[in-house]
């Protein structure tokens, strides 16, 4: 059996930067620089450095950004439903197309550059017992990079809330707040596979008759034969925040799909998790969200026996897992709350960015 | 008389009178008492507490905006979040307060005070608005309930547990709700079909007859009580299709919307048209956000848009909006800041409510927070002053004090509350 290397337990933090406001997701430049999607704006953060320049605006939250280095450019979405894409070398602002009219929820970029997906959808009553309504504009967008083109305009349940590309860049898979899962041909936009996993979503028996939770990421495994989600199992009072810190792999390729494997008995605890991201090696992968309960907010798991290897508290509500290119770093991103003013009146910085060594 | 009983307000309405009746042997009185005759209210309870933020005081552009942005109103200068688009187009028509200040910020505390006007001194139960408006505005003899309230969702807040004595405190019993709402439905309001129409009455009138006679022959309360509560079920058996969603015309129901809070505000204009003088509108404690503030507030607050829109629309077209309060308001706001959950926490600090008809004036914007919300920057209102506005508004005495014997002193508003006279059509 080949040796498969795995992350320390406890891995070291080695950096720990602050921005201004929550950052909600982040995309890597090169080894010192990253880009931060944050409530105020997109910002590039030298980590080296410890210093940060904004150089983008949405008229809400950044919800996504991606970098593109072969294109020399770099995109954010928001919650306006906008996609702006920026010169990569002078960060001026070089095209923005109206994806949605709510919020882009999640934006990803096929690996070669030549396709963006969004995906939004607002959680309106539709119902009694408050099952989402229909959608009233197409929950995914696919877009070509280049020329802005708008390719597909593809149906869903609203609220859409994660999207994510296939490693070969054929399909694109997006996932709902009901736990249903579409997979599309990012190409054609023929829709190869749907399923629902019950075991994202609250309806509130205490305090409230409604939806809650959902898929917060999709990640497909290296060899695109499974896909990879996460979110918060399901609460009877869906105020508590305290379902548990769940995620789960689907073979999609299966008829119908099936579930292969969930986070594993006493490896978590309770919280929401919105962030998954696959080691560089394709031997782990990190989810991360908030601590509501337990030991952890960032799980290591190894990806083909789900097996826990490793941990972090962090401290804060984790939006982004990133890797360095050689594996040897794990960033993350997040927020903490959002402090009271202090006596000047000023808001303190609560945004993050940590290092951590996974070597 | 079982001072138990008058403390778990199980005390009969006759016992209890306010002191300033005697007053109304006065023309002017009378006057009075004849002109707020046929005034209702509903009020839109929303339990949890919602956001001002992303209802009816954004902030736009600052750090404590959240994602949703502002919308200007049919009041220059007046914007809304951008969730209340119906409400922007129908702001002459409500009132909104930006100021409310009060105490209590954990729930079952802030439910007692702005559901009663003030906070608990047990042992004694001040009784809730809507019993209070029954009793002062209902008429007891009507087969229709004069005070319902309509929540599905009874686990979802402390209403559950409540008897009549914990609604309607000092009152008495019989000025409780009449509770209804999906799965909790009135229990036992069909004959069974084993009994003839005649056998019924005739069992009826039998026992009103002893019972009557042992309430008067050993001054029983506990026989008044059971003979108000046998008359309340007669009157419901009567009108229990009053309470069923399924006969509201099917373009209504569309028009309020499929949820169930929604549909239950449908009710509640059905059941005022119809006779009922307070009705409640609750479902359960879905406001209360701190996790998902922004994904919930983007279902509940176009919802809660939408009815009141409906609602004061439908109430204007009847002709019944000037004598019919509308209320919306929770038991407190929330905070400015996010907790790392998405969430806003309690804030008793500064929050919103808004109101219509029935004696409020209309297009009106009433006091304000700061820039980012963190506090109350011109006239800050409380509960006392809140309550003297609707009790005014609906032609009840604010503060008449409760005649209750040897007991403390209480007044319907506590401390010489005064209303917020720019609210008010006569002020």
């Amino acid at each position: 059996m080949p040796f498969t290397p795995m992350p320390p337990s406890s891995p070291n933090r080695v950096k720990d930067f602050k921005l201004p406001t929550a950052v909600l997701a982040a995309a890597r430049i090169n080894e010192t620089e990253l880009l931060a999607g944050c409530f105020d704006g997109v910002y590039r953060v030298n980590l080296e450095e410890q210093s940060l320049r904004k150089v983008g605006q949405h008229t809400s939250y950044v919800s996504s950004v991606a970098v593109l280095p072969q294109r020399g450019q770099y995109l954010s979405a928001g919650y306006d439903g906008m996609l702006h894409w920026y010169d990569l070398a002078t960060d001026e602002r070089v095209r923005s197309l109206t994806l949605h009219d709510f919020w882009s929820w999640d934006m990803a970029v096929s690996p070669d550059e030549s396709l963006v997906a969004s995906v939004t959808g607002q959680y309106l009553a539709g119902g009694y017992k408050y099952e989402p309504a229909p959608e009233r504009e197409p929950s995914v967008r696919i877009v070509d990079v280049a020329s802005g083109e708008m390719l597909h305009s593809l149906p869903h349940v609203p609220s859409v809330q994660a999207v994510a590309f296939s490693n070969d860049g054929q399909f694109v898979a997006a996932g709902n707040l009901m736990g249903e899962i579409r997979i599309w041909n990012a190409r054609s936009g023929e829709q190869v596979a749907t399923w629902t996993t019950p075991d994202f979503t609250s309806w509130g028996i205490i305090k409230s008759h409604c939806y809650l939770g959902g898929i917060f990421a999709l990640r497909f495994t290296p060899d695109d034969s499974a896909l990879l989600m996460c979110g918060m199992g399901p609460m009877h009072d869906p105020m508590a925040g305290n379902g548990k810190q769940l995620w789960q792999r689907w073979n999609w390729r299966a008829d119908p799909p099936t579930k292969d494997d969930q986070t594993h008995e006493g490896d978590a605890g309770e919280g929401l998790m919105e962030a998954l991201a696959v080691h560089p090696d394709g031997s782990w992968f990190a989810m991360g969200g908030r601590l509501r309960g337990g030991n952890l907010n960032v799980g290591m798991f190894g990806i083909s026996d789900g097996a826990k290897v490793g941990s972090i508290k962090s401290g804060y509500r984790v939006t982004e897992i990133l890797f360095a290119a050689d594996g040897q770093k794990m960033i993350l991103v997040g927020g903490q709350g959002q402090p009271d003013k202090d006596k000047d009146g000023r808001i303190a910085d609560f945004g993050r960015i940590e290092v951590y060594d996974v070597a | 008389m079982h001072r138990r009983l008058f403390l778990e307000g199980s005390l009969a309405a006759g016992a209890v009178s306010m002191g300033s009746f005697s007053a109304l042997f006065s023309a002017k009185a009378m006057a009075e008492e004849v002109k707020r005759q046929g005034k209702k209210c509903i009020l839109l309870w929303l339990c949890g507490a919602p956001s001002q933020f992303e209802t009816w005081d954004p902030k736009p552009g600052t750090e404590t905006a959240g994602p949703f942005a502002s919308i200007p109103t049919v009041i220059p200068g007046v914007h809304v979040s951008e969730l209340m688009p119906q409400c922007a187009g129908i702001l002459d028509k409500l009132a909104i307060i930006r100021s409310m200040k009060t105490e209590p910020s954990e729930h079952f505390q802030g439910i007692d005070v702005l559901t009663r006007g003030d906070g608990p001194r047990p042992p004694f139960t001040r009784p809730i608005l809507g019993s209070v408006v029954a009793q002062q505005l209902g008429q007891l003899d009507s087969p229709v309930p004069q005070f319902v309230l309509l929540d599905p969702c009874p686990e979802g807040n402390e209403f559950k547990s409540f008897k009549a004595g914990n609604w309607a405190g000092w009152l008495g019993a019989e000025y409780g709700p009449v509770r209804a709402g999906g799965e909790y439905s009135i229990p036992n309001i069909l004959r069974p079909e084993s009994i003839t129409e005649t056998d019924h009455a005739d069992r009826e009138a039998l026992r009103a007859f002893l019972s009557r006679k042992f309430e008067n022959d050993q001054a029983s309360v506990a026989a008044a009580g059971y003979n108000a509560a046998f008359a309340r079920v007669k009157g419901l058996m009567s009108c229990a299709p009053l309470f069923d969603i399924e006969r509201l015309p099917d373009d209504d129901r569309r028009r309020y919307g499929p949820g169930a809070f929604a549909q239950h505000a449908l009710l509640a204009r059905n059941l005022i048209e119809n006779g009922s003088t307070f009705v409640m509108v609750a479902n359960g404690m879905p406001w209360d956000n701190h996790v998902f503030q922004h994904e919930m507030h983007q279902m509940l607050v176009p919802e809660l848009d939408n009815v009141i829109y409906q609602l004061v629309s439908d109430l204007e077209q009847r002709g019944m909006l000037d004598d019919t309060l509308v209320i919306a308001m929770g038991e407190f706001g929330r905070t400015p800041w996010l907790n790392d959950a998405r969430g806003r926490d309690h804030f008793a600090t500064a929050w919103s409510m808004a109101m219509a008809g029935g004696g409020i004036r209309g297009g009106v914007v009433h006091g304000a927070t700061d820039e980012r919300g963190f506090d109350v920057a011109s006239d800050p209102v409380d509960n006392r002053q809140l309550f003297a506005t609707f009790f005014t508004a609906l032609g009840i005495d604010p503060n008449a004090e409760y005649d209750l014997g040897d007991l403390p002193t209480f007044h319907r508003v506590e401390g010489n509350a005064e209303p917020i006279t720019s609210l008010l059509t006569a002020g």
